[in-house]
């Protein structure tokens, strides 16, 4: 009897364990009660899970000064982002947005994403609380941004209104560089005053939040706070890390717990974007015609490539051609090597890699130590970036000004006048 | 945030010499009617912007000093030192022997390239003294030659090295009957090359300047000086330190970058005129008390009629009535009448501002109607008083006053043009009649665009 109370109490007590650290791991996680309740699809669990799941798709509205969105504004982003990530169920598309229901399919979302990477690491990086001064990372947001209120275009929108709010984030963007230069020239200051207060000696001088916490020690208690609760986090995530296998058995569980979906569940398509009624007849109407479109052009595919044959037919065959294809083919094969190796270079160790503190050397040879990245070789891979990226940005405005060409040429009468150009 | 002041040409100079002055003045009065912590915060504000202390010396200003001939920038120099209250810097000048002979085409082709190097050395060392750079603002003429090409010729350089800073330049149209010949050719090459680069066009006619100093301040012999003074008092009222919120207690960081996000953000929409209630000379100030209400309303009229001071305004012109195009619109052939506005800032400064009534600005009829008034409109507030004006308001907007003067300009140049009178000036100097013919397109672009609104 003992011996199965034990086993049993020891199954029964490891999930309430591996629950509650969860829980204690995740940003504003909810109780282990409302795991529980929503197993079985309780409604007073469904609003929790909403506010979670939210709160990991969009980190920046997850601030606790602004206000949060909507009930229905949460739900539709949180759907849409599980949707562009690719989550298999349907049944969570069809939850009703206010708040009020789902709490089992919620669940169950949560574990696929815990289940599909590191969810936990990934937010305990975010929310790292940084000691030094950091390089700004700029990583391309994973999920689309929070919709903004949305607003109907209520007739045509006048053209000037949309190139006046283009200039607006324009300036913005002016601003926020000129922002970021001061804010460099400061912690430029800040570095070369206090050089020599660190104890470490590979600093050598303090970064902000240190300096901060020396002027005010007010903040010093702040800091500490939120280190020991990013502290308890690390741990409890430690400890999910140990009894997670308990919580995927229970998992499977609540899984078996839900109603079959109907039988075209697993066939159903991904998720389409409803079509306003009247716009059906024109979208069929396009698609005859990209199908009338792409027959024509099999057509003069195959003519092309008749005469093609018959004019080239007997060429690249003979003897004397070996050598040419053996050429070229050599040649091919020294592009891709090159360009492998390019991308191998563009990968190597001078990309940094999660958050560097910034430390000011005064000598010219230093050397960074074993993590440290010198901030020329930083620079450089930065800078190979970005004339890729305005190559592409080049090549991209060349596209559209050919389709805008093609279009106003499309139309009798319009005259094209283009900007003044220095 | 700084911003570094261009001084060009002797209108330039002494204009600059002018602003400084009364910001100086301004921050440093003591009647601020505000309380002795206010006014600290105002002064460090206007301090942090426009001036840099270095040592115990006197606040030195954040600018620079071009001109093709020494006279003026000595003249400028010693002027401020003499006050001892706020200097230049010495090396923070640009000049040169010989002058230019009035010749745009001679500035923009032949000054600028020669001197491009040391002048934009000049600049440079100056934003390097800044902690963080908010802009540039370069005073200078339209219409004169040196002043207006080179002028031309550094805003195009400030474009291109600068390129996230931002850019307001401060012309000054010249008198309708101005004394230079060519200077409608001058205005309109100037007008485009800065469409082109500048961010900004902050106009002051000299005319309308003229006729407040005659009528309101009742100058008897009106003086560069005296304008220059009230383009000082206008700019500065514009400038000083504003709440950066309603209700905020801190002042504004970049008020050159706000105002230019409100403004004008659209490319085609660059004009900016200055209107400034009340104005009148000091004896008069200790005699006159004013309401909020009443500032307000006259200004209200002053924009939508676009008068450009306090008397004389037309009271008949009314906004249109919704839904009905507005009166006497658009054929440049009639008097314009209603002055539709684009986006407008309203700068209020002095005692009681929290109870100012601003609601006569946020009415759609005032606007465009591709701008909700939401985003048109903006108002600034700041308790402290400004040069003594117990109560003050200033109106910044980008609104069609522009059309019929630059039209005026911009038909006698052609005029010129389609005979070919002066031309050789510039084309010897590598302005080419193609160089005319863009300018001309562009700014009947620009009137175009402001007359459609």
């Amino acid at each position: 009897m003992g011996r199965r109370r034990r086993r049993v109490d020891g199954a029964a007590g490891a999930l309430p364990e591996a629950i509650a650290a969860l829980s204690r791991s995740l940003p504003a996680g909810p109780s282990p009660e409302i795991f529980r309740r929503a197993k079985f699809d309780r409604p007073e669990a469904a609003p929790a899970l909403w506010q979670l799941l939210f709160r990991l798709f969009s980190p920046l509205a997850a601030d606790n000064t602004s206000v949060p969105p909507a009930p229905e504004t949460q739900a539709r982003f949180v759907k849409s982002v599980l949707r562009s990530q690719g989550y298999p169920r349907s049944a969570l598309s069809q939850l009703p947005e206010d708040n009020s229901q789902g709490s089992r399919e919620l669940l169950l979302a949560l574990s696929w994403l815990l289940a599909r990477g590191p969810l936990l690491e990934r937010l305990l990086a975010q929310t790292r609380v940084h000691l030094g001064d950091h390089v700004p990372q700029w990583e391309a947001p994973a999920s689309p941004g929070l919709p903004t209120s949305h607003v109907e275009a209520e007739g045509p929108v006048d053209l000037r209104q949309v190139q006046w709010l283009m200039g607006k984030l324009r300036f913005r963007w002016r601003r926020l560089v000129s922002s970021q230069q001061e804010q460099c020239t400061l912690l430029s200051k800040i570095h070369l005053y206090t050089r020599g207060c660190h104890s470490d000696q590979s600093l050598r001088h303090l970064s902000v939040a240190e300096t901060e916490m020396l002027r005010d020690p007010e903040g010093g208690h702040q800091l500490l706070q939120a280190l020991q609760h990013e502290n308890a986090r690390l741990e409890a995530a430690l400890e999910w890390r140990r009894l997670e296998l308990v919580f995927w058995k229970w998992m499977d569980t609540v899984l078996g717990a839900c109603p079959p979906e109907g039988p075209t569940g697993a066939s159903q398509p991904t998720f389409l974007p409803s079509i306003p009624g009247p716009r059906l007849g024109e979208l069929e109407l396009v698609a005859q015609e990209l199908q009338a479109l792409q027959e024509e052009l099999q057509k003069v595919v195959e003519t092309r490539w008749v005469t093609w044959e018959a004019q080239a037919g007997g060429l690249g065959r003979g003897p004397e051609w070996s050598t040419t294809r053996r050429a070229l083919q050599e040649a091919v094969e020294q592009e891709l090597v090159a360009l492998r190796e390019s991308w191998e270079q563009s990968r190597d160790p001078a990309q940094p890699r999660g958050p560097y503190r910034l430390v000011r050397s005064e000598d010219k040879d230093g050397k960074p130590g074993a993590q440290g990245l010198r901030a020329a070789e930083v620079i450089k891979v930065l800078r190979t970036q970005e004339s890729c990226l305005e190559t592409t940005l080049r090549q991209l405005q060349e596209q559209c000004r050919q389709e805008l060409a093609r279009l106003a040429g499309a139309l009798p009468g319009l005259i094209w006048i283009l900007p003044p150009r220095r | 945030m700084s911003v570094v002041t261009v001084q060009l040409g002797q209108c330039g100079n002494q204009i600059g010499f002018e602003v400084f002055d009364a910001l100086f003045r301004d921050s440093h009065c003591s009647q601020g009617l505000c309380s002795r912590r206010e006014n600290e915060a105002y002064q460090a504000s206007c301090q942090e912007r426009f001036f840099r202390e270095e040592g115990n010396g006197v606040p030195i200003a954040r600018a620079v000093l071009v001109d093709m001939e020494p006279k003026v920038i000595n003249q400028t120099l010693s002027k401020a030192a003499q006050s001892r209250r706020w200097k230049y810097d010495q090396h923070a000048s640009f000049y040169q022997k010989q002058g230019s002979g009035n010749n745009w085409a001679y500035g923009y082709s032949v000054h600028g390239p020669r001197h491009e190097e040391s002048i934009m050395n000049v600049i440079r060392k100056e934003v390097e003294k800044c902690d963080s750079l908010s802009g540039f603002f370069i005073i200078m003429s339209m219409a004169g030659g040196t002043g207006s090409g080179l002028g031309a010729f550094i805003t195009q350089n400030l474009q291109d090295q600068y390129s996230n800073s931002l850019k307001m330049n401060q012309i000054i149209w010249p008198y309708g009957t101005g004394e230079v010949i060519v200077q409608n050719y001058n205005s309109s090459l100037t007008l485009s090359h800065l469409y082109r680069s500048s961010d900004a066009l902050l106009v002051h006619e000299n005319d309308a300047v003229h006729k407040i100093c005659a009528k309101l301040m009742n100058i008897k012999h009106v003086s560069f000086s005296d304008i220059n003074q009230v383009v000082a008092h206008q700019l500065g009222s514009v400038f000083q330190p504003t709440y950066s919120a309603e209700g905020s207690s801190h002042y504004r960081r970049n008020p050159l970058g706000d105002l230019m996000e409100n403004l004008v953000p659209h490319p085609e929409f660059k004009m900016l005129g200055v209107r400034n209630i009340p104005q009148m000379s000091e004896n008069s100030l200790a005699y006159s008390t004013f309401t909020w209400a009443g500032l307000l309303k006259h200004l209200r009229q002053m924009l939508i009629s676009n008068a450009k001071m306090e008397e004389g305004i037309d009271w008949q012109v009314r906004p249109p009535i919704s839904g009905l195009p507005p009166l006497g619109k658009m054929s440049l052939n009639k008097e314009l009448h209603f002055n539709t506005s684009i986006a407008n800032l309203v700068i209020l400064r002095g005692k009681d501002v929290q109870s100012a009534d601003i609601e006569g600005f946020k009415d759609p009829a005032l606007y465009t109607s591709w701008l909700h008034p939401a985003h048109a409109f903006s108002v600034w507030k700041t308790q402290r008083a400004f040069n003594r004006y117990e109560k003050s308001a200033a109106l910044v907007s980008n609104s069609q006053f522009p059309v019929k003067p630059l039209d005026v300009i911009v038909g006698k140049a052609w005029s010129m043009f389609a005979s070919k009178a002066y031309i050789h000036q510039y084309t010897k100097f590598g302005i080419e009649e193609e160089d005319f013919l863009d300018s001309f397109t562009l700014l009947e672009q620009v009137v175009a665009s402001y007359s459609n609104l």
